[in-house]
Order: C-alpha cells, then sequence, then structure tokens
C-alpha cells in the first residue's frame, strides 16, 4: 500500500468532507436546541445579570475551578481536575500555537499568526496526553464515573486520544513512518471531526449557554456565580 | 572487453594503486556500507577471508570482477537524470561507475545515432542476455496503446519490455522512471507509469528524485557490479542507504525547527538568517532522500541550504501533494465559502426541522397532561 | 398511560432550549458528586447529581436527537421502565436537597438545581412521589398546611405565642404595608420565632400584619415538584396579600417556601410581581443596616462559639448571604466563626427538599448530617444559628439523633433578644 496516497485521501477529500459534516452536525445542534424555545424570565433581578454572567465565565474560563482551596472540592476528586486542566491546557496550546497546526489554521482561515517554539508545545502536546491518561484512569476507577460512563464517553476520549497520540509520535518520528503516521494523525483527526457534533465533545459550544445560564441565575440572585 | 577487471581497467587509465584503495574506501562510504552485506556469500563469486575489511572487500571485489554491461533507456523523461549523472562531480564515483561500466546504449550519450544505435542495442542485449543492468529514465506512457512516446517507431512499452527481458535487474532513476513523475501529473493524460507498474518479474530499485541524487544512482549500480546484488530496498523499492531517513532528519535548519524559528516569506529577516522553511511549504518531514547528507556538486549545497523550501521530489505524487509552497500540515482542499455556507445550510435546515418536530411533540405532550 | 409515559411527557414538555442546552453541555465528568453532601457521606455513586438527572437526559436524548433516533433505530435506547422510575424516583426525593451545590463545581456551570427540579416535576406527574410526603402534600391541599395547622388551629397557635411573649401580633389589617407569612414550622414547631420577628417588626415600627387566609407559607407542591400544586399554595398566599393590599410580602425562615415565591411564583402568577418578596433575613439586614432597630454589640460575646450555617435556598440560592454576617459581626464580634466552606460554597443541612418528611430516608439524612458535624466541630462551635426553619428543623432533630450537646437557634431570635429597648 502506498501511504502516500491514504495520506492524501485523509488530508485531502477525507478533510473536506469531515469538515463540512462537522459544520452542518453543529450548525444542526446548535439550532435544533435554541429552536426547542425559550421561555421568558419574569421575576424581578435583586443582582445584575450581565455582571453574573461576565463572572462566571471569568471564573470558568480563567483558572478559578482549578485553584483547589476555592471550591474545597479539590481534595475530594483531584484527579479530575489536575487531568481535565492538563488535557485543556495542552489541547489549544497544541491546536492554536503549534506551527503546524497554525498552518492548517491558516489554510483554511486566510491568516496565521506567531507560535511557540516546539519544544514548549512538544512538552504541553504531552502534558495534554498525560492529562486524558488520567482522565481516563480516573473514569475507570472513580466509581461516580464508572456508574455514567458509557461506550459514548470511552469512545469520545479515543477519538480523542487518537490524533494526540498520533500527533505527538509523528512529530517524535516515533513507530512507523512519517507518512505512516500522519495518514493515521490525519484520519483520526478527520473521524474525530464527524465524532464531534455526535457526541459530548460539543460540549465546547453549549459550554457558552450553561455558563452563561449560570452566571444569570446566580446573577440575578444577588449572589457571586 | 568486459574480460578486464575493473581494476585493470582502473589502472590502465592511471589509476595508482593507492589511489585504487581509497577509491574501494569511498564507494563503501558511498553505498553506505559498515560491514559486508548478509547476502555476499551467496551472491558474489569472490573469495573473501575472514577478518577483511569492507575496503579490503571491495578492493579485493573490484580486482576480480569483470566490467558490468548497462543499457540506458530514456522515455517520458526531460534527460535530467542523465545531465546529473554526467555532472556529478565526484570523480570518484563518475569516473570509477561510468568509466568502469560499458554503456552499451544511451540516447543522449551515445555517438552512434538512429538505426546504428539502435543495432548495437539488439546485439548488446543478446551477447549480454541476463547480465546487464537496465537503467529506466522516464515514465512510460500507456494509455491509447502507448502511442504518447514512440522510438524508432515503437512504443515505450514495446522498448522496455524488450530490453526488460534480458536484464539481470532494473534500475529506474529519477521520479518519472519511479513513480510517474511530472508526467503522471494531474490530469495524467498519457496515463504514465512508473516501471514497476508494469513490470513485477525483474529485480526493480527506484532512485526517485527530480533529478534522482547521481551518488544515489551510481551507488546503486556500484553496489550490483560489485556484490552482484540489489542493496537493501525500502517499501517503495528505494535503497535504503539513501532513502532511510527523511530530509528533514538531516537538514542543517533542523534545529530552527525545533526552536520554532521560521523564516515567514523569502526575504524576511528569518530567511536571511537562515530559518526553518517549514511554514514556507518544506516538505523535508515526509520526503525521504539524501539531499541533506550527500548534498549536491561535491556536497556543495541542496535546495533547502540555497533557501528553498524541499518540494518532495523523491516521493510518489509530488507534483499534485498540494502547493509547492503551502504548509504541509495544511489540509490539501480548502472548502470554499460556498461549499461551507451550504453545508452550515443544511445543518440549519435539519435543526429547524427537528426544532419543529420536537416543538410539535412537546405541545402533543402538553396538550394530553 | 403508565408511569414512565406520564413522567417522559412531562419531561418533553418541560425542556426547552434552556434545559436542553444545559444537558448538551455536560461532559459527564463527575465533578457534581464531589458537591453532593449525600454522595460524601455515602459514598454510594448513584447519588452523583448527573445520575439523578439521567432519566431527564435519556428522554432527551430520545425524544429530541438524532443520536437518540439512531439509537433506537439500532435498538441500542435504554428502555425506561416503571422500575427505572421508581428508582429514580428514590435517588431524587431521598437524596437530593436541590441545594444546587452541584451547580458551583459543575466546571460547564450546569444550573443543576433546576434541572433536578425538572425531574421532580416527572415524577410528581407520574405519582412517584413517596407516599409520606404526598401525604403531606395532599394535607396541604385539604387543611391549608402539611403539618396539620388548620385555620383553627393557626388561630389558637398565634393567640398563644401573642400572649407567652407578650408581644402583639397584628392580624388582617388592611392596607399594611408589610405582610408576614409564617411557616407551619415556626408555628408548630419554633413559635419563640414568630415572636422575635413580631418583636422585631413592632419595635421597628413597621406597619405590618399576618393573615388568616394567607397562613402557610410552606409549599410542599414545590419540594413535590408539580407545578399545579405549587401553584396553588402560591396563590393562596397572593391572594391573601392582595385582599389585604399589602406592599410587600415577607417570607420568614422557610427556604424553599422562599425560592418558589421569590424566584419562580413570577413566571406562572404574573400578579406576583404586584408585590415585593423579601426574606426576614433581608428585612433584618435592612433595619439594622437602616438603624430602624439597634442591637447591643456583643450581646453574645464571652459564651460560647457561634457559628453560622448558610441556607441553600436562602443563601446561595436566594442573596441573603451578607446580612447576617453584618449581624453577627455586631452581636458577637467575637465568638462569631465562619465555617468553610460558607457563603454560597456551603454544605447543605441535608433536610431539605422534602427530604426530612420521607421517613425512608433518615439514615442517609443522618449521614450526611454527618458532614455539617464535622464542619461545626472544626470550628468548635457549640451554638449553630441559620434563617431557615427547615435547616433548623434538621439540626435539631439530628442533635437529639447524634445526643450533640449544641444550643440551634435562628437569627431573627438571636436579633430580638439583642434588641436595645
Amino acid at each position: 500500500m502506498n501511504w502516500n496516497s491514504v495520506l492524501e485521501f485523509a488530508r485531502g477529500p477525507f478533510f473536506y468532507a469531515a469538515l463540512l459534516i462537522f459544520v452542518a452536525g453543529m450548525i444542526y445542534r446548535l439550532v435544533s436546541v435554541i429552536g426547542l424555545g425559550w421561555s421568558k424570565d419574569h421575576v424581578p433581578a435583586k443582582g445584575s445579570k450581565t455582571g453574573g454572567v461576565v463572572i462566571s465565565f471569568l471564573k470558568g474560563i480563567l483558572i478559578w475551578p482549578f485553584i483547589p482551596w476555592v471550591k474545597n472540592t479539590f481534595s475530594r476528586n483531584p484527579l479530575i481536575y489536575i487531568g481535565g486542566g492538563l488535557f485543556h491546557l495542552g489541547l489549544f496550546v497544541v491546536i492554536f500555537l503549534g506551527a503546524a497546526h497554525m498552518l492548517a489554521w491558516k489554510s483554511l482561515l486566510g491568516f496565521g499568526w506567531a507560535t511557540l517554539p516546539l519544544p514548549i508545545v512538544d512538552w504541553l502536546a504531552a502534558v495534554g496526553i498525560v492529562g486524558m491518561l488520567i482522565l481516563l484512569i480516573n473514569r475507570i476507577i472513580n466509581p461516580v464515573l464508572k456508574l455514567i460512563s458509557g461506550p459514548a464517553e470511552y469512545l469520545a476520549w479515543l477519538f480523542v486520544f487518537l490524533p494526540m497520540i498520533t500527533g505527538y509520535a509523528l512529530t517524535h518520528h516515533l513507530g512507523p513512518r512519517y507518512e505512516v503516521m500522519y495518514s493515521f494523525h490525519m484520519i483520526s483527526v478527520d473521524v474525530l471531526l464527524i465524532w464531534i457534533p455526535l457526541s459530548r465533545i460539543s460540549h465546547f459550544i453549549f459550554y457558552f449557554f450553561s455558563r452563561a445560564i449560570h452566571g444569570q441565575e446566580f446573577g440575578k440572585r444577588g449572589v457571586k456565580a | 572487453m568486459p574480460a578486464e577487471t575493473i581494476a585493470q581497467s582502473l589502472k590502465k587509465s592511471g589509476v595508482s594503486r593507492r589511489d585504487f584503495l581509497k577509491l574501494s574506501g569511498a564507494l563503501a562510504v558511498a553505498m553506505g556500507l559498515t560491514k559486508i552485506p548478509p547476502d555476499l556469500a551467496g551472491g558474489v563469486p569472490i573469495k573473501v577471508g575472514r577478518g577483511y575489511s569492507i575496503n579490503q572487500t571491495i578492493a579485493k571485489a573490484l580486482e576480480t570482477k569483470t566490467r558490468l554491461p548497462v543499457i540506458w533507456l530514456e522515455f517520458q523523461d526531460c534527460a535530467g537524470c542523465s545531465e546529473a549523472i554526467t555532472r556529478s562531480n565526484s570523480p570518484t564515483l563518475g569516473n570509477l561507475v561510468l568509466n568502469t561500466l560499458t554503456i552499451e546504449y544511451h540516447e543522449t550519450l551515445s555517438a552512434a545515432a538512429g538505426f546504428q544505435v539502435e543495432q548495437a542495442k539488439q546485439d548488446a542485449m543478446q551477447k549480454y542476455a541476463g547480465q546487464y543492468i537496465l537503467v529506466v529514465e522516464g515514465s512510460i506512457p500507456v494509455a491509447d496503446e502507448g502511442i504518447y512516446c514512440t522510438i524508432g517507431g515503437r512504443t515505450a512499452v514495446d522498448i522496455l519490455m524488450e530490453a526488460a527481458a534480458g536484464a539481470a535487474a532494473i534500475i529506474a532513476t529519477g521520479n518519472c522512471s519511479s513513480f510517474g513523475g511530472l508526467p503522471k501529473a494531474d490530469p495524467n493524460p498519457t496515463d504514465a507509469k512508473g516501471v514497476w507498474e508494469l513490470i513485477t518479474d525483474k529485480p526493480i530499485v527506484n532512485i526517485p528524485g527530480c533529478p534522482a541524487i547521481p551518488e544515489a544512482t551510481t551507488g546503486t549500480i556500484a553496489h550490483f557490479a560489485i556484490f552482484g546484488t540489489l542493496p537493501e530496498l525500502d517499501g517503495l523499492h528505494r535503497p535504503k542507504t539513501f532513502y532511510g531517513v527523511t530530509v528533514h532528519d538531516r537538514c542543517l535548519r533542523r534545529p530552527f525547527y525545533d526552536a520554532g524559528k521560521f523564516a515567514l516569506s523569502f526575504d524576511d529577516e528569518g530567511a536571511k538568517k537562515g530559518y526553518c522553511l517549514y511554514k514556507l511549504g518544506c516538505k523535508g518531514p515526509t520526503t525521504y532522500n539524501a539531499c541533506a547528507s550527500i548534498r549536491w556538486d561535491t556536497g556543495l549545497s541542496f535546495p533547502v541550504q540555497s533557501g528553498h523550501p524541499c518540494l518532495g521530489c523523491s516521493e510518489p505524487d509530488f507534483w499534485d501533494g498540494g502547493g509547492f509552497y503551502q504548509g504541509q500540515s495544511a489540509p490539501l482542499d480548502r472548502p470554499e465559502l460556498a461549499a461551507v455556507g451550504a453545508a452550515a445550510a443544511a445543518g440549519a435546515a435539519i435543526g429547524i426541522g427537528a426544532a419543529l418536530i420536537n416543538q410539535g411533540k412537546k405541545k402533543a405532550k402538553g396538550g394530553e397532561k | 398511560m403508565t408511569a414512565t409515559e406520564q413522567a417522559l411527557n412531562t419531561f418533553v414538555h418541560e425542556t426547552g432550549g434552556w434545559v436542553a442546552s444545559q444537558l448538551e453541555a455536560c461532559t459527564r465528568c463527575g465533578m457534581c458528586a464531589e458537591a453532593c453532601h449525600f454522595y460524601q457521606a455515602t459514598g454510594n455513586p448513584e447519588y452523583a447529581p448527573v445520575w439523578k438527572v439521567e432519566l431527564l437526559r435519556l428522554a432527551y436524548e430520545q425524544r429530541f436527537t438524532i443520536v437518540g433516533g439512531i439509537k433506537s433505530a439500532l435498538g441500542l435506547n435504554r428502555r425506561i421502565t416503571d422500575q427505572d422510575l421508581q428508582h429514580w424516583s428514590d435517588l431524587n426525593y431521598h437524596a437530593c436537597t436541590v441545594c444546587n451545590k452541584c451547580s458551583m463545581v459543575c466546571p460547564m456551570g450546569i444550573d443543576l438545581g433546576s434541572l433536578l427540579h425538572g425531574v421532580r416535576a416527572g415524577m410528581a406527574a407520574a405519582g412517584m412521589v413517596p407516599a409520606d410526603l404526598m401525604a403531606a402534600v395532599n394535607k396541604q391541599v385539604e387543611e391549608g398546611s402539611p403539618l396539620g395547622m388548620t385555620a383553627e388551629v393557626w388561630d389558637q397557635r398565634m393567640e398563644w405565642v401573642a400572649d407567652e411573649w407578650e408581644v402583639e401580633i397584628p392580624r388582617d389589617v388592611k392596607n399594611a404595608d408589610t405582610l408576614v407569612v409564617f411557616s407551619s414550622i415556626e408555628v408548630m414547631k419554633f413559635p419563640t420565632n414568630i415572636a422575635a420577628i413580631a418583636k422585631i417588626l413592632n419595635k421597628a415600627g413597621e406597619k405590618w400584619t399576618i393573615s388568616s387566609q394567607a397562613r402557610e407559607i410552606v409549599n410542599f407542591g414545590f419540594y413535590e415538584g408539580s407545578e399545579e400544586h405549587t401553584k396553588l399554595f402560591l396563590t393562596r398566599i397572593l391572594e391573601g396579600a392582595k385582599e389585604l393590599g399589602v406592599k410587600r410580602i415577607v417570607v420568614t425562615e422557610c427556604g424553599h417556601a422562599y425560592d418558589a415565591l421569590r424566584w419562580h411564583a413570577a413566571n406562572w402568577l404574573p400578579e406576583a410581581n404586584n408585590f415585593e418578596i423579601i426574606h426576614i433575613t433581608g428585612v433584618l439586614g435592612e433595619l439594622v443596616g437602616g438603624g430602624r432597630i439597634r442591637l447591643k454589640p456583643g450581646f453574645f460575646d464571652g459564651k460560647e462559639t457561634i457559628t453560622f450555617h448558610d441556607a441553600c435556598k436562602i443563601q446561595r440560592k436566594g442573596g441573603h448571604i451578607q446580612e447576617p454576617r453584618d449581624i453577627l459581626k455586631i452581636l458577637a464580634p467575637e465568638s462569631f466563626k465562619e465555617m468553610t466552606p460558607n457563603r454560597e460554597d456551603a454544605i447543605c443541612c441535608g433536610g431539605g427538599g422534602g427530604v426530612i418528611a420521607v421517613k425512608a430516608a433518615d439514615p442517609i439524612r443522618y449521614a450526611a448530617f454527618g458532614l455539617k458535624i464535622d464542619q461545626v466541630n472544626k470550628v468548635g462551635a457549640k451554638m449553630i444559628t441559620m434563617t431557615c426553619s427547615n435547616c433548623r428543623l434538621q439540626f435539631t432533630d439530628s442533635v437529639d439523633h447524634f445526643k450533640l450537646d449544641w444550643k440551634i437557634t435562628g437569627l431573627a431570635q438571636m436579633v430580638a433578644d439583642a434588641l436595645v429597648e
């Protein structure tokens, strides 16, 4: 088998199709949720809803949930904070600040930006991978996670993990030859793109809804969200 | 003529014993040999005592083996690979290989022309049947019964098949004869093919490149001349010696890649400082070739060194592998805005449909309550 | 129609974009379990809030989404049975106080409290409410109060309180500014609270009244999750208020009632917005802050250490977080110590949300109270004050159960005791 043609397929038509499926799927998810209707809140507010939303996002996007003593829950289940935090940190840095990924964005968006040196990106990629492994282990050993995890959760984990591990192997020339690994990487990315609208990985969109709702509800009551 | 050994032929042309031994060593290096190939015992009729170094083995082989007849065919090519071979400034290899081989047929190099030279080829094929090396340069068109490349009224396929029948081994030099090269680029009007796609019953070595690195071609021929066997090959039939690592692996700009320092245009500060060309579309990471280590013109330079990103010319279908100056990690096709819009519209349509149905469900259930 | 269908239909009916977007946002990370006192106390993974809303999620997935459609086409859908419903009814009514602490730790900020309330709505529609809780609801429908506080009983008790503590309790005063509605818990179990509030309001010169029509602030329909019953009980209060022509309604020390009247009533009954609805804690804050009553500084100092228990519906969900602290800093600047975690992150008492009314939930209710015991012991407090009678009921009951030497009191009572005459 000629891996360069596999790679060409994965970077070409497969990616193209996966991207369009991703766009269509995400728009569908958004529209179908919004289309369920929103009832108006007639309750007079005590505090500022807008203020609550701002705090909620600051808290959510910044490090607030990751400061252990803030919530007094850190000691209960530290793995989920550490794993989840490291994973998202690694993921964002690699996807947006890795030179190779920036070039992919550039070719899609038409503009690029400065990237971080490879060793830094590389370390963060490793951190992200370790984070994912921690999350998996936690999912397997924590009784609550064991209860609430079904095939969908493990598949979602796998489909996120594959691009990360193949990408890491790729930059380090581990395992099979570069174009073979690169093919694996691209195929796993394509599969992920298709899987996102079908799964909970799409939470990155609904995050903005739930965070805003949280802020609104607490802001309305005059409570620090 | 071939009764003369390679050593004798060299001596005749004025190479001293000392130079001869140096050549043997240089040859071993060129072939990337650090030890005697494992198939030596079976494949080479030379007696090598225990404890012989590789240089001594080669010297011994050169002293005992006769010169190797070569037939060089050109089809859909630019003669660039031949050019490269003749421009090879490495006297050791160039002289050694070219002078010690008997090139029986080469369209560009042969002094003779027309029917004469065709006759010479026929004679050579008969005389050295089963012994000669067939070197092929250029792709072979098979569309419309091969009419897009004919020599002396015969199609390339025909000529190739005839010459291949009596060859001991076939060496495809350049990307065209290896993988189809430029003639095969989309839309490939002549249905150009590489040799190995047409011939499956002969040992074939691919020396892709545009052009092939001459030392890779000569080194491979020398390997066969000396040991009587082909060097170890990779999955694409390329000698591992020359195609074992990527251009990126041996690149002199690699430290800049690792440090995240990139040239962003051909004339910016980064380019002047010799930063990595990855962002200018360098295909080094997926390109297996020896450019970065052997280089060109006696190791003078190679494209990346001189400031141009690697095009990946030793890989199959490199012409169609995305823009030469587009980052390698970029997807090959950028969906047009219209396609994205259509996908979004389709998603929205399904979403609105689902919402309407679900609203209906909500009302129905509410009514029942 | 089976109970399950009833429940699922209610889920479908209740699920708008607000609920759907939050269900979609959940990553099933399980962090909410770490906030739940029932899970923390028992270690039973089924008490994870995310698992408690599982039926709601399944109903949404199966009825509303394409993935659910694909799954049912492949026969992969989990069929929800009446047994499931019973099981989740137990989970939700026995092991959830709808205290919403889970939403504080959810990294996605999902307002789990509301979703959990939605689950109760489905259970209520399916008739899957625990029998003792349901009996209390029915009692409130028929007699006006779940604790058997009929009109006569109320009448007698109020008379008695006024006599016993020698306070004036204005009754059915037309055009008073403020209507105070007590909870039957106070009337029947903590009458001192009524006396204390009456004393404070009289001292402040507030034009206030109680209403013989709007007698009961407690809303067991809200515990149950039934919109119909919740509305019925809210209407009784609003009509009483309308009849007397008051400007504002003061909810006394009852959390759930405050949640229902302040934060939900207006969405069902627009007339709720004709009144200002405020919790007694807010009133105390106003009176003290505005100087209308004066307190003896350090009145409670020098005795035992005092700590304040944050009630989920009044502090975290009600916003009256600062007032009690301001007051306690006057009353006991030395002896008042905060528990950790506190304020909006406080740990729930474990008896709210109707849990205390369900006999079968007693073991886990006491288990959850164990967390509170640890917290209180850590600050070394012997006197615990709060602003919610339901919490107070849970505290007094558990103090009996665990034979603790704590003094349980209400904030209003402390304020009344320390009033400068």
